[in-house]
């Protein structure tokens, strides 16, 4: 239809530049359109003056339908033309990329395989039309590009889909191939995390354009699909975690389904969730233990729902590498009271936590208990030499004034905090926080509270708690399972017997639990902020001992679990001096691995002049050792890439050592998978093909309308190309405009009159 | 129906008053010992970080020539917390009230906001079971609990009655010169009996056939002290008695120091 009325096809309009080809210059096409307007000026109002019944709007009318019936004349005198680049017949390549994955080989509505609909298309008349004009090189696509000769080496079976990594190969075929245009037949199923910026812009520099044509359903009709599982990639043993279980579903809005984390056939938790509107993603936390040292293979799944369409994609496996490690806490008091007692019980039984404790006894004594073999000296009281307080990983402050400290061991407490990665926690007292005189001190940068201006913050007077809606959310003040019952747990506990008004949280910081003092007002009671590498807290009462523990029969384990689960989030990030990491701990469909180690000197500065080794265990007796590259943007940061063998699960051990000094090892896994990325994300990814045509200057295709993509794809600046002008003048479209402007002049004055 | 309804109210309302009420102000008792008695500071009623409870408890019976009925609890006080407390806070950083807190177990919340508690004379007192109960509640939240003040072979059973009571089947022992309580803050290794102002009297260090100080506790699952038992002495009179010139000075500082390190032994374990 576009055609009929524009002469060429929608593509001349969109790739062309609009040219006049007539000898005259532009210029004077403008002041012939403003002579002619003028005079058709005259004539209408000399006509309004004579005859009088066509005046006012009417008179605009007339000398706007008149004038644009010249202007479109004088145009057409000035020869309009559109230049276009082609394509020259028989000199060009057209690449037909053809995705061969696993979920082409989906059957959606009508009974065939999007792989079947795909040759379909290609041998109702697109290829012979392409084979007509230019040479046709068929790719099939999955986690590589393969050249084919023929469409039945089609298998649809490939593990994953990486549009991306294709097309550079492609790309780079063009380097030395006059390719023209690409094909891309594809539901646009993805694994690789879309295409990167870098792809997009090359294929512009090259001015390829990509014609995508979509296969399959964009929406299933009754499904449930995992999105997404996060857990932390480490923990300590005996840990609470929380995964975070990201799903979206079709079909069964309302209905419940029952999310089930496993361990090696072990259940660590099961929920049954309400589902969300249809497509909507949906975020549920589940919390689990950690269990012993070790790797956890932690296996979600969503059980399969009432005729449910695809159950393959209600699973998925993450990995948490629980650390046999001891953290050190330091606990620096300045006054002999219950919280430091109380607060020693509750973290007593954790045997991943190793509480230090320097209590100022009398003006002139301290009482040191650092009864850990594995534990650093503390017979001189507070650390004087920063690698010795750096090997702590967390350090709590309590009711003791900032002076206490030296300057440099403030500047100590600051690189700790910010530099070694440790945790420190403020705890209230009348010798803490604004009290203590921590406003003028260096620590106030590191407070996640901006301290009031007075003194007299610390109050003896009861207050009761309550949950921000943070602190909701979080694993520090999670006593019970149940979120809501978590909640009015706290609400209902005992008051605790004093506070201390902290300030203003921060800016960033996150406020997990309001105090509520029974003569009335409300203050935030522990606040928590993430500084430079580590992180720091306020908990702002020397009082919680009463009403928590005290007040609680000896069955209750609230302040024993809220000062774990404090101490823990404390410490649990704490880098050691060689932090061993990878992007991706599960690799679906996927044999390359980066590595990545972060090392260390005592001081935490970065060790760039170290030598770093990852020796590697995999399945079946896989034992390798890479070496390791400093980062050259990074400092102390090495990487290496790996290519896994086979599927199955990895351990790396990454040493660092410089000058024969043993700077330390750490410890990661991960596992490959195989044949399981084309399990999800089964839908036609419309968007993605739709921006990658948009994005080159290529055009989505649905399967029906593909046939037009022969007429279309001749016009391309990539390849060998003659640039063609193609005239306006003659368009169908101008004549019938010219004739609605005459006819429309005519009928007005009819109407009025006036003819 | 209403008449209940109104009655629940009350009740429920009290309930509240009880639990806003939860930590008692400081209360001033009469005591059993004339001479015990002491002037009640002007900032009593101030509120800080810690003070020593005194338990009141029931006795098997009054104290000899004292008419004051069965209590026997009050024995040394007040003037043997005042002055105790008073060196608590020039020879410690606690934080420490001028004034003592008589607590009682008397099945409310009140005594477990006072974590240290002391008795005197516990050779008569005379637990019920549900007091009982309370103490061993009271010790294994956290509580620490130190006894003082009775002597020889029959007031010690009849202590034990009523410890047997709280803890049928911890034993009580020895405590080991190298436990943290005789080295928190002063190293206590040489200890000796500490007599009572009898001795101002009598000229003798020991009562009954109590001949030899007996520092003994009984443990918790941890491996903490909850209670210390100070058998054969008297702490209470050292400290009611440290500024008068005929007290012993070695007797005095000996029961204050012994004091300093069990309370900062119990605020650091």
């Amino acid at each position: 239809m576009f055609e009929l009325f524009f002469k060429y096809p929608l593509a001349v309009f969109s790739r062309g530049t609009f040219v006049l080809l007539g000898g005259w210059p532009k210029w004077a096409l403008i002041a012939a359109i403003l002579l002619a307007a003028a005079g058709f000026g005259l004539l209408v109002r000399r006509m309004t003056a004579e005859r009088g019944r066509v005046h006012g709007v009417r008179s605009v009318a007339v000398w706007l339908l008149q004038t644009a019936l010249a202007s479109i004349l004088l145009l057409m005198l000035w020869h309009p033309a559109l230049s276009v680049a082609t394509l020259r017949p028989q000199q060009n390549i057209i690449a037909v990329v053809v995705d061969d994955s696993a979920s082409m080989a989906v059957r959606d509505a009508g009974g065939s395989s999007r792989c079947e609909a795909a040759v379909r298309v290609l041998n109702s008349g697109l290829l012979d039309a392409l084979q007509k004009k230019f040479q046709v090189r068929l790719y099939g696509l999955s986690d590589h590009l393969e050249r084919i000769q023929k469409l039945d080496q089609l298998h649809c079976a490939g593990p994953s889909t990486h549009i991306g990594d294709s097309l550079k190969e492609v790309l780079a075929d063009a380097s030395s191939l006059p390719i023209g245009a690409v094909v891309l037949l594809s539901d646009g199923a993805d694994n690789s995390g879309g295409i990167d910026l870098e792809t997009i812009s090359e294929i512009r520099r090259q001015r390829i354009p990509v014609h995508t044509i979509g296969f399959g359903r964009e929406k299933m009709e009754r499904d449930v699909e995992l999105s997404d599982v996060e857990v932390p990639q480490r923990a300590l043993p005996d840990s609470r975690l929380a995964a975070q279980v990201s799903f979206h579903q079709h079909g069964y809005a309302g209905q419940t389904a029952k999310i089930t984390l496993k361990d090696g056939g072990k259940i660590l938790a099961s929920r049954t969730v309400t589902l969300k509107a249809d497509g909507v993603e949906q975020t549920e936390s589940i919390l689990f233990n950690a269990g012993t040292a070790g790797v956890k293979t932690i296996e979600t799944s969503i059980d399969a729902l009432p005729n449910e369409e695809n159950v393959k994609n209600n699973q998925l496996v993450r990995l948490v590498n629980v650390d046999q490690r001891t953290a050190l806490v330091l606990y620096m008091e300045g006054e002999p009271r219950w919280e430091f007692k109380f607060l020693k019980r509750a973290v007593e039984d954790d045997r991943n936590l190793h509480l230090l404790t320097i209590l100022r006894t009398t003006q002139n004594k301290i009482y040191v208990q650092d009864e850990y073999n594995d534990a650093p000296r503390l017979k001189d009281g507070f650390p004087t030499r920063v690698e010795d307080l750096f090997q702590f990983d967390g350090l709590i402050i309590g009711s003791s004034e900032a002076a206490y400290f030296t300057s440099n061991q403030q500047q100590f407490i600051h690189d700790f905090v910010d530099r070694r990665g440790g945790g420190l926690l403020f705890l209230g007292g009348k010798d803490a926080l604004a009290d203590g005189g921590y406003k003028q001190s260096a620590l106030n940068d590191l407070l996640p509270v901006i301290l009031p201006d007075r003194k007299g913050t610390f109050v003896r007077a009861p207050a009761n708690v309550e949950l921000t809606s943070a602190g909701r959310d979080s694993l520090i003040t999670r006593i019970e399972e149940d979120p809501q019952k978590n909640a009015e747990k706290w609400r209902k506990m005992p008051y605790i017997l004093n506070f201390q008004d902290p300030g203003q949280p921060k800016p960033g910081a996150v406020v997990l639990m309001d105090g509520l003092p029974l003569q009335g007002g409300r203050f935030p009671l522990l606040i928590t902020e993430n500084f430079g590498r580590g992180r720091t807290a306020v908990f702002a009462t020397g009082g919680s001992w009463r009403g928590w523990q005290m007040q609680m029969p000896v069955s209750d384990m609230t302040h024993e679990m809220f000062y774990t689960q404090l101490l823990r989030w404390l410490v649990s990030d704490t880098p050691r001096r060689v932090v061993a990491s990878t992007p991706r701990q599960v690799l679906e469909d996927e044999a390359r691995v980066p590595l990545r180690a972060q090392v260390f000197g005592a001081t935490y500065l970065p060790a760039s002049d170290a030598t770093v080794e990852a020796h590697i265990l995999g399945p079946e007796g896989i034992a390798e050792t890479v070496e390791m590259r400093p980062d050259p943007v990074e400092q102390g940061v090495f990487t290496a890439e790996y290519t896994t063998p086979k599927a199955g699960s990895y351990l790396v051990e990454m040493t660092a050592k410089r000058a024969g000094e043993d700077l330390g090892r750490d410890t990661l896994t991960f596992r490959r998978e195989d044949g399981v990325a084309e399990n999800f994300k089964v839908e036609q990814n419309r968007e993605l093909l739709e921006k990658l045509a948009q994005e080159t200057g290529g055009r989505y295709y649905t399967p029906a309308e593909a046939r037009k993509l022969g007429g279309d794809i001749g016009y391309s600046e990539a390849g060998i190309t003659v640039r063609e002008t193609r005239d306006l003048w003659d368009m169908p479209a101008v004549f019938l405009l010219l004739l609605l402007l005459r006819s429309g002049e005519w009928l007005l004055r009819r109407k009025w009159g006036v003819i | 129906m209403r008449v209940r309804s109104v009655f629940l109210l009350v009740v429920a309302g009290f309930a509240t008053w009880g639990v806003l009420r939860a930590q008692r102000p400081f209360q001033q008792y009469q005591t059993a010992e004339e001479h015990a008695e002491y002037s009640i500071p002007s900032d009593a009623y101030e509120t800080h970080e810690w003070t020593r409870a005194r338990l009141a408890y029931p006795s098997i019976m009054a104290p000899h020539g004292y008419p004051d009925g069965y209590k026997r609890w009050t024995i040394d006080y007040p003037r043997s917390d005042r002055l105790l407390l008073k060196g608590i806070k020039r020879l410690t950083r606690i934080d420490a009230r001028s004034v003592e807190q008589v607590v009682f177990l008397d099945g409310s919340d009140d005594v477990y906001n006072w974590p240290l508690m002391y008795a005197v004379e516990v050779g008569y007192w005379n637990l019920t079971d549900e007091m009982a109960a309370q103490l061993r509640e009271y010790l294994l939240r956290g509580g620490f609990f130190m006894c003082d003040d009775f002597h020889g072979t029959i007031e010690w059973e009849n202590f034990m009655n009523s410890m047997r009571k709280v803890f049928p089947d911890r034993p009580v022992v020895d405590i080991d010169n190298k436990d943290p309580i005789f080295h928190v803050i002063y190293d206590l290794d040489d200890r000796f009996q500490v007599a009572g102002a009898q001795y101002l009297m009598t000229g003798r260090r020991y009562e009954y056939d109590g001949y030899e100080a007996k520092w003994r506790g009984i443990y918790d699952d941890k491996g903490r002290l909850m209670v210390a038992i100070c058998h054969n002495m008297d702490l209470g009179d050292a400290w009611e008695w440290s500024d008068d010139p005929r007290y012993p000075e070695k007797w005095a500082s000996l029961a204050y120091r012994i004091a300093c390190n069990y309370f900062m032994y119990d605020l650091s374990h």
